[in-house]
């Protein structure tokens, strides 16, 4: 949903998310207001091959809106850039997709999911991975270094929306792909509505 | 729309689908109708000169 400066306070949002996320990160099974781990991996349609060799730490606290490799899936020695990598799932099933030759920047901003998801490609023993902690508004990513961003069930949990697609747009080489998963609002949300923390994470 | 405007081209929504059916809580979005979604698009060559001029450099 777009927003206007001034409408709310993006610090106490993005306190908010961390909170909810890190509640992912640490306690997967406590139950959201969102499907999480292998159900909704089957519900998305991942396919089971993918998850054979990414740890259950990573798949358990999946919590994406879609599937970004159901676009397209990502090609030998392609560089990508996963935005709200979460856990860790999509930027160690890009890893494999892309092999050893490729890698995979994952960002994001709740250190618990970064801790996990560094755990998870350590123990899977993934060499192509690397998981920096991060904001969708100021990649930790160099200019024109992916061939494709991706990025499951984030950019609806941004502020300024604008400012995360021009950034994906910077990291992108002319040309790259974005495949994105996310939310799309069917009916219009109310002025006062946007202004609801509560509203944004659940 | 936000995605072109930050100079993409070819975009497509591919998938939506209901992906709140079966959460524990219920969702408070789910009030505005929303659904999952898959898009993509495309970057389009010379158009990230404008994003690369208006940023420094980060390290990779």
């Amino acid at each position: 949903m777009a927003l206007q400066q001034g409408q709310l306070d993006v610090d106490s949002l993005r306190r908010a998310i961390r909170l909810e996320y890190e509640e992912v990160a640490n306690h997967p099974e406590l139950g959201f207001h969102f499907l999480v781990g292998r159900p909704l991996a089957a519900v998305l349609g991942y396919d089971p091959t993918w998850l054979e060799r990414i740890p259950e730490a990573s798949i358990e606290s999946f919590a994406g809106t879609g599937n970004p490799f159901s676009v397209r899936q990502l090609g030998p020695g392609e560089h990508v850039v996963d935005v709200g990598s979460g856990a860790g799932i999509d930027s160690l099933i890009a890893a494999q997709m892309i092999g050893p030759a490729g890698r995979v920047l994952g960002v994001d901003m709740t250190p618990a999911m970064v801790a996990k998801a560094r755990s998870a490609a350590s123990t899977a023993g993934v060499a192509n991975v690397e998981f920096r902690d991060g904001t969708a508004e100021a990649l930790p990513v160099e200019d024109s270094w992916a061939d494709v961003v991706i990025s499951n069930g984030v950019l609806n949990l941004l502020p300024d929306k604008n400012a995360g697609l021009v950034e994906m747009a910077r990291v992108l080489k002319p040309g790259g792909r974005l495949q994105i998963a996310d939310i799309l609002v069917q009916r219009a949300v109310p002025e006062s509505a946007r202004q609801e923390i509560d509203l944004w994470t659940g | 729309m936000a995605v072109i405007n930050a100079g993409f081209v070819e975009f497509e929504i591919t998938w939506r689908g209901d992906i709140y059916s079966g959460a524990a809580q219920s969702s408070s979005a789910a009030n505005f109708g929303t659904l999952g979604i898959n898009f993509s698009a495309i970057l389009q060559a010379g158009s990230g000169d404008f994003h690369r001029s208006s940023r420094d450099t980060r390290g990779c």
